[in-house]
């Protein structure tokens, strides 16, 4: 059996190297941005002096509140539309369906540079000025399939008896939705939403394209990557980093086989 | 003015597209009976009970509950609850809000509602259980709780799909009995989906028996199993020997079949009289055929012993007789050991044990032989 | 049971959706088609139909030749981030036991810590006065900071290679867990090997995560312009460049739009091809 375990070695070992190529360098922007020297060089000591300065930039923390706002919006949309979106594509059958779900797909899986082109084209067509409005419909492009198809995952691990069961013990369609489906999916929708936020508040491709002078934080971080690397970028980037692992850890306790076993758990009447 | 009859199908008929899933159903079903819908999977029983329940509309023909007509009625107005195999709990809701819930559609509080669910705990020996949740519950719970949800708001009539195939032996024996009590205490109409012939035969007071959407015969269980319709039916319910033989006029208005040698007379058969000649099956319950008796019995066949197979409350001890195979189901208190392969012996039963089917149903039939395989 | 078409009833449920998809995706990339079509008089855009851009493109070495050395380095990034995933998802699929959703969300958390914080963290350890080149002249190692870390094609394939392996593995994940565990039981007691196991067996089983993964990589690298634009220098200009540079000062809008929609052409026949291989199944963080 020793060649195994050997084998068992090389993988783990492989593994290993595989994590830290992955974090190494995460591990190293939160390292400079308590770095005093402003050019890249090795560590001489710890400061605030970057953080500081990032809240005095009024822009940027401008920008942060923007993203929250087109997130925030984006989400709620995408909630909306995308949940309808699931039970049609999961219940319905019609000639046709599989493209109609491979269209909805689309924004998400091309590139950006497609998306935020071919909007861009239609609304200078159209004439429309750029603005937080613009914004928000590319970002509404992208969180409406996330959130559909993460609702459409948790439908298909249900099962259609409780819709069935609901119906036959004297509840209408409408009592069926609201007693019934949506607690059920209830968890799933918050984890839709916290990914669907995640994803919108990292977005930057299809947001330069649309944006005006009103900018997100992507758009605002990516002038700074452009035009010199102040510091300040560690700082936020560290931040951002803190951000998503919380985001993650949220959406972790609302998706997966996990969800139901922890919700479960919460006493109910 | 009580309607008598609880459920009533008149030509009900499912296709979709060209598949026919549901053929022409006609049946009466009492209030109170205890109708079962036994056949192999896919013939259509499951589909008709959801026609009953109105998860399923007929392409054509009426479902009648209590003398109204519900063909195009949506499930939530029929006074009918099904009860599905896999119990269907609502997963984020406790036992006692579970059972409420036919109640809370009804426009019942649930503190209106305590003193009934409460009854119908006790009824399925449930009591104490109200704040569980189903995921904390094995699945024999389940099942009552699921029953209990069925019985509370007092429908016209329950549907039961398959709701004890999950369970093992022993445990499906007890529900079966608890199931016939409660049906009986309550007196509510019960209409029940197996493909376990057993099942159907203690627990109904009468059975449908299908097959590829049709169905082969109603009837009570004593009836389905001595007196089947057709050679399906026969080979479905219990052992059945099938012979190939030749149909003979008939004698003193009885009919009669040739196997080989043997001129068999027979009790009843399905094969018009003016036929002669043609393929007919020739059949036989194994328990009807004695080795080597001491009795006389009306027809003797030699044959040669090729299988013998020890089942605890009896001996299968198959026979070559000729050319064909004839199965005998020997009880064990009448077991002669000296019997072993090879052994040759007499084959005897009466002419009233015989039925004479068609040998164009021989299709239908439903037997495992070794052929097959 | 047969496929039927759903009762009017039920299929109005999706008109809200079928609204969005008309607005944002059918009527952009179908305007965009048509755009490309047009052509740049001066500081506008004409309404004049020509195959101009198109022609340009093919026949002109330089386009395509910078669109077939994209797709090539995008090749060779998927074949790495497969390298990197696949092995990765087997080692939590298979070799862990306790805390394997610690190690899935390990593997997953990259993914969504931000696009742009990744990019400026492969800047600073290529760079120059990067981390590597620093700790290389510090330890004495080298005289001279290394240049050919940052501002070429390396330094492309390393950065989306890192962006790329979480997409690899999620997909490549789901599908291995997907094997069940008794059919490699059984090949063991058929007397199979782990590695003619894993050959046999385990590879054909999880292909289909697989080349999901291998496709998410091969476009997401192929689309990709602002690490090509922020590490890739001047060798480092890779197809998205080309499409993103026709918006800015070249203000060649139309040719821009006939270039998207070649990388749309490519794209779409891509994932239509391996649709029938891959799946998407499982929403986006693997259930």
């Amino acid at each position: 059996m020793s060649s195994r375990r050997k084998r068992g070695i090389v993988l783990k070992a492989y593994g290993f190297l595989v994590y830290f190529f992955l974090y190494l360098p995460l591990l190293i922007v939160l390292v400079f941005s308590f770095s005093p020297t402003k050019t890249i060089v090795g560590m001489s000591g710890f400061t605030l002096k970057w953080y500081q300065e990032l809240f005095r930039d009024g822009n940027l923390m401008a920008a942060f509140v923007h993203t929250l706002l087109i997130g925030g919006a984006a989400v709620g949309i995408a909630i909306v539309l995308g949940t309808a979106g699931a039970f049609f594509v999961s219940r319905a059958s019609f000639p046709g369906k599989s493209v109609f779900r491979t269209l909805v797909l689309l924004p998400y899986i091309l590139p950006g540079i497609l998306m935020g082109i071919s909007i861009l084209v239609v609304i200078k067509a159209l004439g429309i000025p750029l603005s937080p409005l613009t914004v928000l419909l590319g970002h509404v492009s992208f969180t409406v399939p996330v959130v559909m198809f993460q609702i459409m995952s948790r439908i298909a691990r249900m099962g259609p008896n409780y819709q069935s069961a609901a119906m036959d013990l004297g509840a209408n369609p409408v009592q069926t939705f609201w007693y019934v489906t949506l607690p059920m999916i209830r968890t799933a929708i918050i984890g839709a939403a916290l990914l669907a936020f995640t994803v919108s508040f990292d977005e930057i491709v299809i947001s330069y394209f649309l944006t005006g002078t009103w900018m997100t934080l992507p758009v605002y971080i990516y002038g700074m990557m452009r035009y010199g690397l102040s510091p300040k970028v560690y700082a936020i980037s560290a931040i951002i980093l803190l951000l998503s692992l919380a985001l993650i850890m949220l959406m972790s306790r609302y998706t997966g086989r996990y969800a139901e076993v922890y919700r479960a758990r919460a006493p109910k009447g | 003015m009580a309607e008598e009859y609880a459920i009533e199908l008149h030509g009900v008929t499912k296709a979709w597209g060209d598949v026919v899933a549901v053929r022409a159903f006609d049946v009466q079903i009492r209030r109170g009976e205890f109708f079962s819908l036994l056949g192999p999977s896919g013939c259509g029983k499951t589909t008709t009970l959801r026609m009953i329940a109105g998860l399923e509309e007929p392409t054509e023909g009426r479902v009648l509950l209590e003398g109204r007509d519900v063909s195009r009625v949506p499930p939530y107005r029929r006074n009918v609850h099904t009860v599905f195999q896999d119990y269907a709990l609502f997963p984020h809701m406790t036992v006692r809000k579970n059972i409420w819930f036919p109640l809370k559609m009804r426009g019942v509080s649930l503190a209106d509602a305590r003193e009934r669910i409460t009854r119908v705990l006790r009824l399925v020996s449930m009591e104490g259980y109200e704040r569980r949740l189903p995921q904390q519950l094995s699945g024999g719970q389940r099942q009552r709780i699921a029953l209990a949800r069925s019985l509370v708001d007092e429908p016209a009539a329950l549907l039961l799909d398959e709701p004890l195939g999950a369970l093992d032996f022993k445990l499906r024996g007890a529900m079966q009995k608890v199931l016939k009590d409660i049906q009986r205490n309550v007196g509510i109409t019960f209409v029940y989906v197996t493909h376990d012939q057993t099942e159907a035969l203690t627990m109904s007071d009468r059975i449908a028996v299908m097959k590829g959407g049709i169905v082969h015969q109603i009837g009570a269980p004593d009836e389905i199993y001595s007196r089947p319709a057709t050679a399906f039916v026969a080979s479905f319910i219990g052992e059945m020997n099938f012979l190939r033989g030749r149909l003979l006029p008939d004698a003193q208005g009885a009919p009669g079949a040739q196997v080989g040698a043997h001129a068999l007379r027979a009790a009843r058969s399905t094969v018009p009289a003016d036929a002669v000649q043609t393929d007919v099956l020739v059949c036989i319950r194994t328990e009807r055929v004695q080795v080597n008796s001491h009795r006389r019995t009306e027809h003797e066949m030699e044959g040669a012993v090729r299988r013998i197979v020890y089942r605890g409350t009896d001996y299968e001890v198959t026979c070559s007789v000729e050319d064909q195979e004839l199965r005998a189901a020997v009880s064990a208190v009448d077991w002669d050991p000296s019997l072993a392969i090879g052994s040759r012996v007499r084959l005897c039963f009466n002419g009233s044990d015989v039925t004479l089917f068609p040998r164009a149903e021989e299709e239908e039939i439903v037997q495992y032989t070794t052929e097959a395989v | 049971m047969e496929k039927r078409i759903s009762p009017p009833r039920t299929l109005l449920r999706g008109v809200p959706m079928a609204v969005w998809m008309l607005l944002l995706v059918l009527v952009p990339l179908g305007y965009t088609f048509v755009t490309s079509f047009f052509q740049v008089e001066g500081l506008q855009i004409a309404a004049k139909v020509t195959l101009k851009n198109y022609a340009l493109f093919f026949t002109d070495p330089m386009y395509s030749g910078i669109l077939a050395k994209s797709m090539l380095l995008s090749l060779a990034i998927a074949v790495l981030g497969v390298l990197a995933g696949y092995p990765l998802a087997y080692l939590v699929s298979f070799r862990v036991r306790r805390g394997r959703q610690a190690l899935f969300m390990l593997s997953i958390i990259p993914l969504w810590v931000s696009y742009l914080v990744r990019i400026i963290a492969w800047r600073t350890i290529l760079g120059n006065k990067g981390v590597i080149n620093s700790a290389l002249v510090a330890s004495g190692l080298i005289h001279e900071p290394l240049t050919f870390l940052l501002y070429n094609r390396f330094a492309i394939a390393v950065t989306l290679t890192y962006i790329c392996i979480p997409f690899v593995f999620i997909p490549v994940y789901t599908a291995l867990e997907k094997i069940p565990r008794n059919i490699l039981e059984a090949s063991s007691d058929l007397g199979a090997g782990e590695m003619r196991t894993f050959v046999s067996i385990v590879l054909p089983l999880s292909l289909p995560g697989l080349v999901t993964g291998f496709i998410f990589a091969f476009i997401i690298a192929l689309g990709d312009y602002i690490i090509p634009q922020q590490l890739g220098g001047t060798q480092g200009i890779m197809f998205g460049n080309l499409i993103w540079s026709q918006f800015g000062f070249a203000f060649n809008w139309p040719f821009g739009a006939a270039l998207s929609f070649i990388l749309l052409a490519i794209t779409v026949t891509i994932l239509g091809l391996t649709s029938r291989f891959g799946s998407t199944e499982g929403g986006f963080i693997g259930e």
